[in-house]
Formats: structure tokens, C-alpha cells, sequence
């Protein structure tokens, strides 16, 4: 079955300010025309035990009939470089070193077929060296090809070339492997004689791609160069390529390897060789330029490389020795570039219409909602952000978009045999998995593999994100999680009449401190899992200052996120960066030596092996998951501690605190954080209501917390899995407070958010929301605390005489 | 490694059962697990199911850790209102197939629709030496893929 969503689109930008214009692109694939309206979001949520989904009409907002037209997305990544005379050679040698990860596909897998490594060719015309169906080393030359005896090994490093000699017609492949098993077959070079000349189409030179179509196509304008349609996108590594324009020797060919080294010839030509130099068309090193998308050629022409849908660099080549782990201290051991056929940095599309925001706009979450006669309906979400200097009231709402990013069109239920393991139930596919299941080319998410099975370490938001949409459950959850659960958090600031701006993780990354100082009070999302080390610093200068952080949820400032510069003529954080590495909960694991980002430098992983705790942040930690069913919160002695006990005003210490709500059925779920002085809670943290001894053995402790795997890590069974509701003071007159489950928000809706959560973090917004520094700390509660051996004084915890 | 006991036998019928009344209680629950609600759709007191029977668990993993190719899965074909059961296809790019025409209108009992399929098309034992074979060594049974 396959799930038509022929209607689809994505904004080129998150935020954008009063005054500001913000661009639609869309596919509309099939109706004549479509309606788009902006909207505000309310509430995304269509659970029958909730209010239902909610949206506003918005004063001056737009809606409009558009015309509609098919937009498709050319996914894979490659580098070309634009047809030239010198790359139009009547003789030729082409070579490079590979590290297929695909090299046989299934015959229904979604681009079977040959593979491109180097190529100036395209339907019979042309040359290229390729790996064939079959999964063999290929050279063509036209409609002539030539191919390896033995099939290539996957995951491993291959020497590939090709030498065509025109006036003999001779064609040679060589295929070597860099690691000879014992039982391995000897593969010779293998030759053929041919008597065709090289036909030249005007094409360009492709890496890991070959030329499909030259087209005048409408939906061809969305490929790189537009009206170029590129095909046989390669899945793996590829290191040094080089082509000449003669059949070199093979004795040449391994002098060649050496690419362009003027300094081999005393600086006065190209090298490696003088005669060497007069044969190169181009050698391109992809050690230089790791932070770009820019492939650079050493050779006399300067064909340089432009790389589209972001292939991963800072790569190790074949080369590379183990004792080095950062590309930038050794980048010619990281030559290679890993390239997939589902890459995308851009889906490129035309716009098809805008909408200028009211200068008067307030700051909200809104979306362009896009309808068809027929039944078809699509959410573009974005959020109007105030200007600096302009803010519109005391609280804000830090949507966390790099986290939005990171999740966006995520495959994993149907992508991971071990999926159901960890929610203990069979997955629910919407019907936006549905269409990503069978539309690979919208790209995954940073928590999928590729086709390929390599982990996938961009994501970018120039694309329809269809998991970023109301009316769509998680299969993780069962219910609403990232933008469409933080829109439980919106109903209830909507229902609850609280005036509150929105501002991005974008808006933070770049603008730091200032996006925050003018807020008496930050709201989170549900879940801030992935952050820049940039806004990680805001957050702490606000706190420090003063400021006042409400922590709505668990599992946050996870992750290490860098925005490719590369792409900043495009905007703001346009493609985030991760690398999953030696730690934490991880659905793929980074290869040795890959742990630095390509875009930054900076070390990936959790940023707790930077040294950057969780804990430090807002006061909690993630400490477990689980993603069945929720539990619920108890008081703790320390909430009656004055320093807090205005948080409880109208709740009884016995009740039940969030035994209801729309995410697993309780306030207590998901993921959940811990206070734990030992990994960064400051040491006066009061945890003041705790879930545990009641999670199910659905729930484990997160593996960065244990060295050796044990029985007894559930909910059943281990103290750590709980969640800790906690407060603690800042100075001057600031403070966080932390709800520490994912699931919490989804208990505020709940019976028209009348309930205990609700009365509690109302009672909390309203006491950091006032302006001026918080009331201080009574005199007696100012003492010495230790890390490890905790507070000794802590009177909540002595029982009454 | 857990055989799934045979058809008609008493501990396979009390497995049904047991998945059937935890099924039955987490109806409106916005989650679920093979764990009893004291009240149904109510997840403030759960008991018995994986917790209580060592058997049920262990099938229960067995069945959730097979591999992608030919799993079952559900499909939500309409929001709040239809599920159906499809079948995922191991190769990317193809998506699911419904494995048959029925609609379900509660996303909960397809969960135990799904079980009694699993145990009649699982073999009754798996994973000993007796079933080895190639893949075993190139990780075809995609478990790692987490």
C-alpha cells in the first residue's frame, strides 16, 4: 500500500519577526489548487479525552486559492562540477579509493540499479568508472562497459581505476582491495578492446552520480544544476578522486595517488611528476574544505566540487591509523567523503506563496494550513518572534526547534527491528509514515539510519517535516511528542490567559544572552533534548543573572548540535549537525575516528563527556525511559521547605499528582529526569515531588549511567528510575524548576486544565513571572552542602520531635 | 531461547487470556502496555501482565524482536477513528501492505489481534544451535539496528 499525501510543504524559515515576510513552498501534486490560510495553534492534540484539536483564525492573516503543482525532492548526495573542454577527453585514466556500504541492493529497494563513483556520462554517451548492478567495479565508455570478475566487498576499502587509451581502444579496470583474506580470489585487471571515441554530452562531471536526464521538466528545477536530473546516487565512501587525460601506466596510476604535489617537483608545476602534471584534468582532495560543501581540486584547472544534499565529511579515509580522532589535526586522514542516496540539505522547491507578518502580530505558535476540495490537508508550523528590544511579554516560550530538527520525518518503526522493544508494543504508523516509508527521498531523521544502514548525522528543516504536524501521534508515545505534545503546553498558557512570546532555538544559538535578559521567565518544550553549546551558555548567563527557567519536561541539553555554516546564505540554522558517540541512548552509533563534527570541529556525543552535565542546566537529569504507560508524581518532605512550599498552595500533600493525562496516561512518563549532586544538581536543589518505585519494566536507566549490564535496571526494580520534580534558587533572585517527564505537559489539558498540575505550575509561573529578583532564601538555609556527601542539615528530611 | 507454547494447550490459552484483559483495560489509556489498569483506562494503579508472568513476557519479546522483514505493524488509517494491520517489507523504500481487509476501531485491540497472529505464525522455537545459519554472522536479523 502506499499513502498518498499529495499535499505537502515547508517555510523557509522557523521564526520570523512582525514586519517580516515568511515564503511557502509546497507540492501539491494532483489537485488544481489549494487553500492556504494562517492559523494559531492551540492545540495539535486529537484525543477524544482532551479538548481536541484547536486553531485560530489570525487578524490579518492570509487565505488565499493557489494554484497547485507537483514538487519533488532529488535526494542523494554528489558532487559535480560544470561540462569544460578539458574535461572532454579522448583518452582517459580515472581513479579513486571506494568504501561501498551498498553495493547490491534488493531488486524492490528504492534506487536499485548502478551507482556512479566518477562520471562525465549519461545515456550511452560519455565515461565513468561505476559500481554496477551486480554490485562489481564498472567502466563504461558510451554504451561499452567492462566490469570486475569479483563482485566489491562491502564496508571495506577498495583501489579503483580505469584507463582508456584512444588510439589503441584498449580499456583496463583495476580493482584492488586494500585487505587480501586468505581465501580470497586474486582479481586481475581485466581489459577490452573497443573501437568507439569517446562521445561528449553537454553534462558535467559528476562523484558519486552519473547524468539521468537533461530536462525541461518543472519538477527538474528543483535538481542541482536545475534542469539536470542526477541518478545512480552512490552509497559510501570515496577518497581521492582523480582523472587524467590518458591511460596512464599502472606504475603511474600508483605515483597518481598521490594527487597534485607541486612540491614533488620542486613547486614549478602541478606534480606529482612533471609528466604526471601535464595529464591531470583533476585531482580533488576532500581533506580540504571539511567544513564546507565545496570539493577543491589541486590540479592546473581548479575544478572545484559543488557537493549537494550535504554528503558527511570529516570522514576517515583509507589512510587513516587510529591515532588520531579530530579531522582537523590530521586531515589527510580524513580524505574521504561518506555519500547516501537519501541525503537531503535542500528540497529547493518554488514558492508559491507568502505572507507578510502584521507589524502588530503577536508573538505565537501559528501555521500555514493548507486544504483541498478533495479532502487534502497539511500544517506548516513556524512561530512569530519578537525582535530584540521588542518583546511582547514577561514569559517566553523556547521552542525547541533544533530538537524539532533532529526528530523530523523519523523512520524508526519501520526502520528498526528492535523498535518494539523498547515501547513494548506494537508501533501505530500515521499516515505520514506511511508516505515517508515509501518517499525516502524526504529524508530521515538523525535518529534513522540511511538506506544504507549508516547513521545520519544532518538534518535539515528545507523540507516538508512531516512528523512537525498537528493531529499526529508518535509511535514512541502513542500520543502527541515534540511540536504537537508542546501544544498541550500552548492550550494551557492559551486557556490558562497568560501573554507569552515565542522564541527559537535558532533565535538563541545566534543571539545568545540577549534573546533571554528581557524575560522574567523561560519556558521549555517538552523535550530540549538537542542544543547548541551557544545556547546551553544563554541559558546559564540568564540564570545566573537572575533569570527564571521552567524546565517542562526531561531528557534536555543531551545532545552536541552545530548549524552548518555552509548553509547560512540560506538563513538561520538551516542543517543541524550530531554525531552519536561512545555514550548515551543512541539508535546508531558513530565509526571510530568520526565523533568531531564536519560542520564545527567540535566533539560530538552527549555534551556530559564536554564536561557540560545535564544537571548543571536547570537542576535535573535524564535518568531513565520508558515508553508504555505513565505513572504519577508524590510530594516529598522537601516541599514543604518555605523556600518552595509556594509551589504546593492549594494542594494537599497526599494527592496524587497527575494520575490523568494524554500522554501514557499520567504526568510521570517517557523520559525522566533526576536531581543527583553528583552530576551537576547544585548541591540546594530541593526535590520536591518524586515518581518513583512506580514505573513499569518498560522503564531502564540510560546506559551512560552504568558501566556493566545487569539485571535489575527496570522500573521494578531500580531506585534511578523515577522522575524528580525540583526547584532551586540562582542568584540573584533567580531559580529553575523542573517537571522532569516528557509526558507532564500532556496532564495539563486535562478536564479543561483543572487539575493539580495545572494549579502547580500555575502556581510557579505566577511566582517567576513577577518582576525583580525572587524573594531570598531564608538566612538559616544558607550553609556548606557537599556533592557526594549531600546536606546533612536538611531539616525537611529529620522526622518532628 | 523461550519456545511460544503449542496451540490448545492450557498455557498458550492462559497467555490469550491474560493479554486479552490487560488489552482490554488500557482502552483509553493514551499509551499502552500488557499490564492490568484496576480500572480501565486508568493507569493510576497497573498489575499483573508482563509483570507477574515470566512466560508472557519472555514470548512477548521473542516477538517483538524479529526482524523487520514480514513484521507485523498497525496502521492508522484514519485519526481516533481506524486501524488496520499491515506488514512491514525489510527493504526501504517499500512501504507496509495491509495483510488483510479488517478495520479496527479501537487502537488497543489490535494490539491483541496482532498477538494471536504472532503466535500461530511464530515457530514454536528458535535462536538454538539447531536453527543456525548464515546470517547469524552479517546480522540479518537487523536486532542491532538501535
Amino acid at each position: 500500500m502506499s499513502a498518498a499525501m499529495r499535499l505537502a510543504g515547508y517555510a523557509d524559515t522557523f521564526g520570523v519577526h512582525p514586519g517580516e515576510t515568511i515564503k511557502f513552498m509546497i507540492n501539491c501534486d494532483g489537485p488544481k489548487e489549494f487553500k492556504a490560510e494562517i492559523v494559531q495553534m492551540i492545540n495539535g492534540d486529537t484525543n477524544p479525552r482532551g479538548p481536541g484539536f484547536i486553531e485560530k483564525p489570525v487578524p490579518g492573516g492570509l487565505s488565499a486559492t493557489v494554484p497547485g503543482r507537483k514538487q519533488v525532492i532529488h535526494s542523494g548526495s554528489y558532487g559535480y562540477v560544470a561540462d569544460c573542454p578539458q574535461l572532454r577527453v579522448e583518452s582517459f585514466t580515472l581513479q579513486c579509493w571506494i568504501w561501498p556500504t551498498a553495493p547490491k541492493t534488493h531488486p524492490k529497494y528504492w534506487k536499485h540499479g548502478a551507482q556512479g563513483l566518477v562520471t562525465k556520462w549519461s545515456d550511452g554517451k560519455g565515461y565513468g568508472l561505476f559500481i554496477n548492478e551486480k554490485g562489481h567495479v564498472e567502466v563504461r565508455v558510451n554504451g561499452v562497459s567492462l566490469e570486475s570478475p569479483e563482485p566489491v566487498r562491502d564496508h571495506a576499502w577498495h583501489f579503483v581505476a580505469a584507463t582508456f587509451d584512444a588510439a589503441s581502444g584498449e580499456l583496463i579496470l583495476y580493482h584492488e582491495p586494500q585487505v587480501h583474506y586468505a581465501l580470497d580470489p586474486v582479481i586481475p585487471p581485466v581489459t577490452k578492446t573497443i573501437s568507439d571515441k569517446i562521445a561528449h554530452a553537454s553534462i558535467p562531471a559528476a562523484i558519486a552520480a552519473y547524468t539521468e536526464a537533461v530536462s525541461d521538466d518543472p519538477t527538474a528545477q528543483s535538481s542541482v544544476p536545475a534542469g539536470i536530473v542526477l541518478a545512480g546516487k552512490y552509497n559510501g565512501k570515496i577518497e581521492t578522486p582523480r582523472i587524467c587525460s590518458t591511460a596512464l601506466s599502472r606504475q603511474d596510476i600508483e605515483t597518481m595517488k598521490l594527487g597534485a604535489q607541486p612540491g614533488l617537483t620542486e613547486r614549478r608545476n602541478s606534480g606529482p611528476t612533471g609528466p604526471l602534471s601535464e595529464v591531470i584534468v583533476a585531482a580533488w582532495e576532500f581533506s580540504d574544505g571539511i567544513d564546507t560543501i565545496k570539493g577543491t581540486d589541486f590540479g592546473p584547472y581548479r575544478l572545484d566540487l559543488e557537493f549537494v544534499n550535504l554528503p558527511t565529511r570529516g570522514m576517515t579515509g583509507h589512510n587513516w591509523s587510529g591515532t588520531v580522532f579530530d579531522w582537523k589535526e590530521a586531515p589527510k586522514q580524513y580524505g574521504a567523503i561518506s555519500f547516501h542516496d537519501d541525503d537531503i540539505d535542500d528540497a529547493r522547491w518554488e514558492v508559491d506563496f507568502e505572507w507578510q507578518v502584521p507589524a502588530d502580530c503577536k508573538s505565537r505558535s501559528y501555521a500555514a494550513k493548507l486544504t483541498t476540495e478533495d479532502g487534502d490537508e497539511d500544517y506548516v508550523p513556524f512561530w512569530v518572534v519578537p525582535e530584540i528590544g521588542k518583546e511582547q511579554s514577561k514569559i517566553a516560550f523556547m521552542v525547541p526547534t533544533i530538537s524539532y530538527m533532529a526528530y523530523a520525518n523519523e523512520h524508526v518503526a519501520c526502520n528498526a527491528g528492535a523498535a518494539e522493544l523498547f515501547i513494548y508494543r506494537v508501533p501505530i504508523m500515521q499516515h505520514q509514515n506511511m508516505f515517508l516509508a515509501e518517499h525516502r527521498e524526504y529524508g530521515g531523521s538523525i535518529y534513522d539510519t540511511h538506506t544504507d544502514g549508516t547513521g545520519i548525522c544532518f538534518s535539515s528543516r528545507l523540507r516538508p517535516i512531516l512528523s512537525n504536524r498537528p493531529k499526529y501521534d508518535h509511535f514512541l508515545a502513542q500520543a502527541p511528542w515534540q511540536y504537537p505534545a508542546d501544544l498541550h503546553l500552548i492550550y494551557w498558557l492559551e486557556t490558562m490567559g497568560y501573554e507569552y512570546d515565542c522564541i527559537t532555538d535558532e533565535d538563541i544559538t545566534y543571539d545568545g544572552l540577549a534573546r533571554l535578559e528581557n524575560y522574567n521567565v523561560i519556558i521549555t518544550g517538552s523535550h530540549p533534548e538537542h542544543n547548541s553549546g551557544t545556547q546551553l551558555d544563554a541559558l546559564h548567563n540568564y540564570t545566573q543573572r537572575g533569570g527564571r527557567l521552567m524546565y517542562m519536561g526531561a531528557d534536555a541539553w543531551y545532545w552536541v548540535h552545530s548549524y552548518h555554516p555552509a548553509y547560512e546564505d540560506k538563513g538561520r540554522g538551516v542543517i543541524t549537525e550530531m554525531r552519536r558517540c561512545e555514550s548515551g541512548i543512541r539508535t546508531w552509533r558513530a565509526d571510530p575516528g568520526e565523533y568531531y563534527h564536519a560542520s564545527t570541529g567540535e566533539l560530538g556525543g552527549m555534551w556530559r563527556f564536554r564536561g557540560r552535565y545535564l544537571h548543571s542546566v536547570a537542576g535535573v537529569g535524564m535518568s531513565s525511559e520508558g515508553f508504555d504507560v505513565s505513572s504519577y508524581f508524590s510530594r516529598t518532605p522537601e516541599s514543604n521547605n518555605p523556600r518552595v512550599s509556594w509551589a504546593f498552595e492549594g494542594i494537599d500533600y497526599e494527592e496524587m499528582l497527575g494520575n490523568f493525562g494524554l500522554v501514557g496516561g499520567g504526568a510521570a512518563g517517557l523520559e525522566l529526569d533526576i536531581v543527583d549532586f553528583t552530576l551537576g544538581s547544585p548541591p540546594h536543589t530541593l526535590t520536591v515531588a518524586t515518581s518513583a518505585g512506580r514505573h513499569t519494566e518498560a522503564y531502564l536507566l540510560v546506559t551512560e549511567d552504568f558501566g556493566f549490564n545487569q539485571q535489575g535496571l527496570d522500573g521494578t526494580t531500580h531506585p534511578r528510575v523515577r522522575g524528580d520534580i525540583a526547584f532551586h534558587e540562582t542568584p540573584n533572585g533567580g531559580g529553575c524548576f523542573s517537571f522532569s517527564s516528557i509526558a507532564y505537559c500532556g496532564s495539563l489539558p486535562w478536564n479543561n486544565c483543572d487539575n493539580n498540575i495545572s494549579k502547580l505550575t500555575a502556581n510557579v509561573l505566577n511566582h517567576f513571572m513577577v518582576d525583580g529578583p525572587l524573594p531570598p532564601a531564608p538566612e538559616s538555609e544558607i550553609r556548606a552542602r557537599g556533592r557526594a556527601d549531600g546536606d546533612a542539615k536538611n531539616t525537611d528530611l529529620i522526622p518532628a520531635q | 531461547m523461550q519456545s511460544i507454547p503449542k496451540k490448545g494447550t492450557p498455557e498458550r490459552e492462559a497467555l490469550i487470556q491474560a493479554h486479552l484483559e490487560c488489552t482490554q483495560s488500557m482502552k483509553g489509556v493514551a499509551g499502552f502496555s500488557i499490564l492490568k489498569c484496576e480500572t480501565p483506562g486508568d493507569t493510576t494503579v497497573i498489575s499483573g501482565g508482563v509483570h507477574d508472568d515470566p512466560l508472557l513476557k519472555r514470548v512477548l519479546l521473542r516477538m517483538r524482536g524479529e526482524s523487520m522483514a514480514g513484521k507485523l505493524i498497525i496502521i492508522c488509517t484514519e485519526v481516533e477513528k481506524e486501524w488496520r494491520i499491515g506488514r512491514l517489507s525489510g527493504v526501504r523504500g517499500v512501504p507496509p501492505e495491509f495483510v488483510d481487509d479488517r478495520v479496527f476501531t479501537d487502537e488497543q485491540e489490535v494490539q491483541h489481534e496482532i498477538f494471536l497472529m504472532r503466535l500461530d505464525e511464530l515457530p514454536e522455537t528458535a535462536g538454538m544451535p539447531e536453527h543456525y545459519q548464515e546470517g547469524w554472522k552479517h546480522r540479518d536479523d537487523n536486532w542491532p539496528v538501535t
